[in-house]
């Protein structure tokens, strides 16, 4: 099966060379549904926190991207309240050389660099544009209270 | 309503709960809850998966009432899931008369999962019963519960499963057509997936922070709230979010506002199928029309000179006939010919000198084929061409369509040499013959009106159940007489009217996503693919044969169907390959993945190998796509084959069975040779007719890249554009959005394959290149051309030479 194979692949990479601030793993027996966990890059306000996701594969990954959500919430311009990302490389810039390693690492650095002129949430991107301080404080109170 | 009912009900049983132990049984008690307000509770029975409780309780309840009632193990009570063993939701109202003073009913249900997805089966019994002298208004509320033996805890979680169970009304409404079981299994089915998608449609307000980020809804409700009654929230195979409307039997890709009233809706929905119907009623056919004057005056070519031109002539003729119309004045029949009527009243003309007859009056006549037993042609009085020139041939392909051959060029060609070239008179012309193919085929024997009538006599609100009979029960011969539609209880002779009203409507039931024969494709949420998943209807095959029966029916009796199809629907119907283009039609996502797959080295990346999976009823399975494929890799050399075979997989699989049914159907009315005159582009058109296009609203919401709407090039367009006749704007749409499809509310719904996309015009390519399209984005690829023959010329060379839905 191409999608097992290639999923049990990424696994076994992950194993053997985990990405740093990252980690990502089935659940129980299902290999197409995985838990994966970020931690709060140093230079953000997530600093500190631990953030979980939710990864699904489809049956014809990696033809179609793996549908990822945040579990734990998180105050960010691209990550609404059911934890949905909009990012392009989960979405039209999906492609199958991207592993679920690559899109972790590509999901810190949308943490540190938010993304406000795309916005999910465009309340928070108004803050974010308009009033740092104020997102800093939002993002980190956050963190604090669901993420540690 | 603030008016309370009391009502009785008893708990009867539960049978074959699921065993959640191999070694003992559960002790399952029920727990009815209504509104989350009142709480009664059955005793546990002992150790068994069917439990007899036959008890009965009194509850006061509104009409939107819903009564939930879950199943425990109460041996596990104090555990983290409760022992839960299923839940079952009635929302009152829909079991409920309240019109009739006494009221018994016997409900059996599916027991549901809940929330956290634990698995659940078997069914319960219930009987709830209403007796008018017994309602009084709402005072007494619930006393005396049993709750005794219930932590409080429970009331709250029952309270927040609150659903109507609208599956049940769709199964009364649909056991006629028996889609009965299908549909419910499949709300069933869906509805877990449902809950996951929800998200997608995520809002970022939310009030009750933490617990309700992760909280997955059931199908009757988002993050904004219960749905309206009657309403579900659904996910389609490509994990967009649509509402069913059981009230209506509808589906909407918007939500509902809760503050809107039924009737308000139905307003709403009486509007947009109004302007559905007028643009559906503003659908021709080029046999149709006359000339478009811009066409015609930019030739140079009067009336009078067409006459001249043997094949428009012999084309009038033969639309003429068709369409019964005639012109008097024309002077005498030639000697020996004599006029005559059918009973129907249609004029013929008898030729004595040859003993024939013909509906083509001969004074109209250029240019006659007559088909002999091995489909020889003649050509009858071509006086007027003269012969060929030197060094020509005409010949017939095997489908009786007439090309020339120059031997002097050793070329061929569609045109007749005698016609004048449009090319020398230096105007662009629209050349494809789509015109004339529609004549053609017109004209075939196969397709003429049978005499004799064809009633087909449909009740206005079951039209999909009634014509399905009236459909089905007569023979393929029996519908191509001439068509009398009747709406039961409606005056009017079906003159064209009524059968196109007929057609209409009926096009938009057999096509509702709502009786999962058809799905709305991943491209936008309008063009039409068989549902795959439609075999959960056991009748399926047969309504796929009875809608190929209807397209053919439309097509033989000159009524376009409401709906358009994916493109490669129309390739497979010309038996045509699908090739990877036409995937982007199907599952832009995929398509991105397999172009990506060829254009880049895929060893140690892609782990692939000839087969393919698929997901039935939830186990995987998997396909070889060659003998033995799943253990034969895919590399840089094989990848081609691989994507070709991926592809046509993709896209015929699981729709096999349906499209077969579907032809046999078609055929039965369109032999298959005749049809194949058409290409997969042309054949949108036959089916589902040309619309009126509006340039001023197409233009109003266009959006531009790299141009201004102030730029010559962009001004040459539009000139273009609205100098065109609908033919030439409907292929510009399906070169540029895949569909000659126009929304209903104009280009401001236009829909791309990730949301609403605007018609757009970007600046790319070189001025000496034709324009590109890019079908998912509803774009086209603009050179700036240096003035507006150029533009005239490059434009209508890519729309009309553009073979296939794709383009290279």
């Amino acid at each position: 099966m191409s999608s097992i194979k290639r999923i049990t692949k990424e696994l076994n990479d992950l194993g053997r060379d985990p990405p740093s601030s990252c980690s990502a793993g089935p659940v129980g027996d299902d290999l197409f549904h995985w838990q994966a966990s970020i931690m709060g890059p140093a230079d953000s306000p997530y600093a500190g926190g631990v953030f979980f996701l939710s990864i699904h594969f489809p049956t014809d990954y990696p033809f179609k991207a793996p549908k990822i959500q945040f579990t734990t919430k998180i105050y960010h311009p691209n990550i609404n309240s059911n934890g949905n990302i909009c990012l392009d490389i989960l979405k039209d810039q999906w492609s199958p050389a991207l592993t679920i390693s690559k899109l972790l690492l590509s999901i810190c650095s949308l943490l540190t660099d938010a993304n406000p002129d795309d916005p999910l949430v465009p309340e928070i991107a108004h803050i974010y544009k308009t009033n740092p301080e104020l997102y800093q404080k939002n993002a980190k109170e956050w963190t604090k209270k669901y993420a540690i | 309503m603030s008016m309370d009912f009391k009502i009785s009900v008893k708990i009867v049983a539960a049978e074959s709960l699921y065993k959640r132990d191999v070694f003992r049984s559960p002790d399952p008690f029920g727990v009815l809850t209504v509104d989350g307000e009142q709480t009664k509770s059955t005793a546990a029975a002992k150790k068994t998966l069917n439990p007899y409780w036959n008890e009965t309780f009194d509850f006061f309840v509104k009409e939107n009432s819903v009564l939930s009632v879950q199943v425990f193990d109460q041996k596990k009570f104090k555990k983290k899931d409760q022992g839960f063993l299923g839940v079952v939701n009635i929302r009152v109202g829909d079991v409920l008369d309240f019109h009739s003073a006494n009221f018994e009913e016997t409900i059996t249900r599916d027991l549901k999962k809940s929330n956290d997805n634990v698995v659940v089966s078997g069914r319960l019994i219930l009987v709830i019963s209403y007796s008018a002298n017994n309602s009084t208004s709402s005072q007494v509320r619930s006393t005396a519960t049993s709750a005794s033996n219930i932590p409080s805890a429970i009331n709250s979680a029952s309270a927040t499963s609150h659903s109507s169970n609208p599956t049940s009304q769709l199964d009364q409404s649909m056991n006629n057509l028996s889609l009965a079981g299908a549909s419910s299994s499949y709300s069933a089915a869906q509805a877990p997936l449902a809950a996951n998608a929800s998200g997608s449609t995520g809002t970022a307000t939310n009030g009750t922070a933490n617990a309700a980020s992760n909280r997955q809804f059931s199908s009757f409700e988002d993050q904004l709230g219960r749905l309206p009654p009657g309403w579900e929230r659904r996910t389609d195979n490509f994990g967009r979010t649509y509402y069913v409307d059981h009230n209506s039997r509808t589906t909407t890709w918007k939500r509902p506002a809760l503050e809107q009233s039924e009737s308000e809706r139905g307003q709403q929905r009486q509007t947009v199928t109004d302007a559905e119907r007028a643009q559906f009623s503003g659908r021709t056919l080029p046999d149709e029309r006359p000339l478009s004057p811009a066409l015609s005056a930019s030739n140079g070519i009067t009336v009078n000179v067409t006459g001249s031109a043997p094949a428009a002539s012999g084309s009038s003729a033969v639309s003429m006939a068709a369409t019964g119309a005639t012109t008097a004045g024309l002077g005498e029949l030639p000697p020996g010919w004599e006029q005559r009527f059918t009973p129907e009243g249609r004029p013929y003309f008898v030729d004595h000198n040859t003993r024939t007859t013909t509906w083509v009056d001969p004074r109209r006549q250029q240019y006659i084929r007559t088909y002999g037993p091995n489909t020889t042609v003649q050509q009858q009085p071509v006086s007027q061409l003269g012969p060929l020139p030197s060094g020509w041939e005409m010949r017939l392909t095997n489908t009786a369509r007439v090309y020339f051959v120059d031997h002097n060029t050793k070329t061929t060609t569609w045109d007749d040499p005698r016609l004048p070239s449009s090319l020398d008179q230096n105007v662009p012309q629209y050349k494809r013959d789509f015109r004339r193919k529609v004549i053609y085929f017109r004209s075939q024997p196969a397709l003429r009106i049978l005499a004799g009538q064809c009633h087909i006599k449909v009740r206005r609100d079951h039209i999909f159940e009634d014509s399905y009979q009236e459909i089905m029960r007569q023979t393929p011969e029996d519908l191509k007489k001439r068509l009398m539609i009747k709406f039961d209880g409606e005056e009017g002779l079906d003159y064209g009217g009524v059968s196109r009203e007929f057609f209409f409507l009926l096009s938009h039931e057999m096509f509702n996503p709502f009786y999962c024969l058809f799905e709305y494709s991943a491209h936008d949420n309008y063009t039409l693919q068989i549902n795959p998943n439609s075999g959960i209807n056991p009748e399926h095959l047969n309504y796929f044969k009875f809608i190929g029966r209807v397209v053919g029916l439309g097509v033989f009796h000159r009524r376009f169907l409401d709906a358009f199809f994916v493109g490669a629907l129309y390739k497979m119907m010309l038996h045509k390959k699908v090739i990877l283009q036409d995937m982007e039609g199907v599952d832009a996502e995929f398509y991105r993945s397999l172009k990506w797959t060829l254009d880049n080295d895929i060893e140690g990346i892609l782990d692939l190998t000839f087969s393919a999976e698929e997901e039935r009823f939830g186990e995987l399975v998997t396909l070889d796509l060659i003998p033995g494929g799943r253990d034969i890799e895919v590399t840089n050399e094989n990848k081609k084959e691989y994507v070709e075979l991926i592809t046509e997989w993709k896209i015929q699989r699981g729709v096999d069975e349906q499209f077969k049914a579907f032809m046999d159907g078609f055929n039965e009315l369109i032999p298959e040779e005749l049809v194949n005159v058409f290409d997969e582009r042309e054949l949108e058109l036959l089916i589902g007719g040309i619309a009126e296009i509006d340039v001023e609203d197409w233009k109003k919401h266009t959006d531009y890249r790299g141009y201004q709407e102030t730029d010559e090039v962009i001004q040459w367009f539009w000139k273009c554009i609205s100098e065109w006749d609908n033919e030439q704007k409907a292929r510009l749409l399906q070169f540029t959005t895949g569909t000659s499809r126009i929304p209903v509310n104009g280009f401001k719904d236009l829909q791309g394959s990730d949301g609403p996309r605007r018609f757009t015009i970007e600046k790319a390519g070189e001025p000496n290149q034709l324009p590109k399209s890019h079908t998912c984005f509803n774009r086209v690829d603009l050179p700036n051309y240096e003035n507006y023959a150029a533009l005239q010329k490059k434009l209508s060379l890519a729309v009309e030479e553009t073979v296939g839905f794709g383009q290279e």
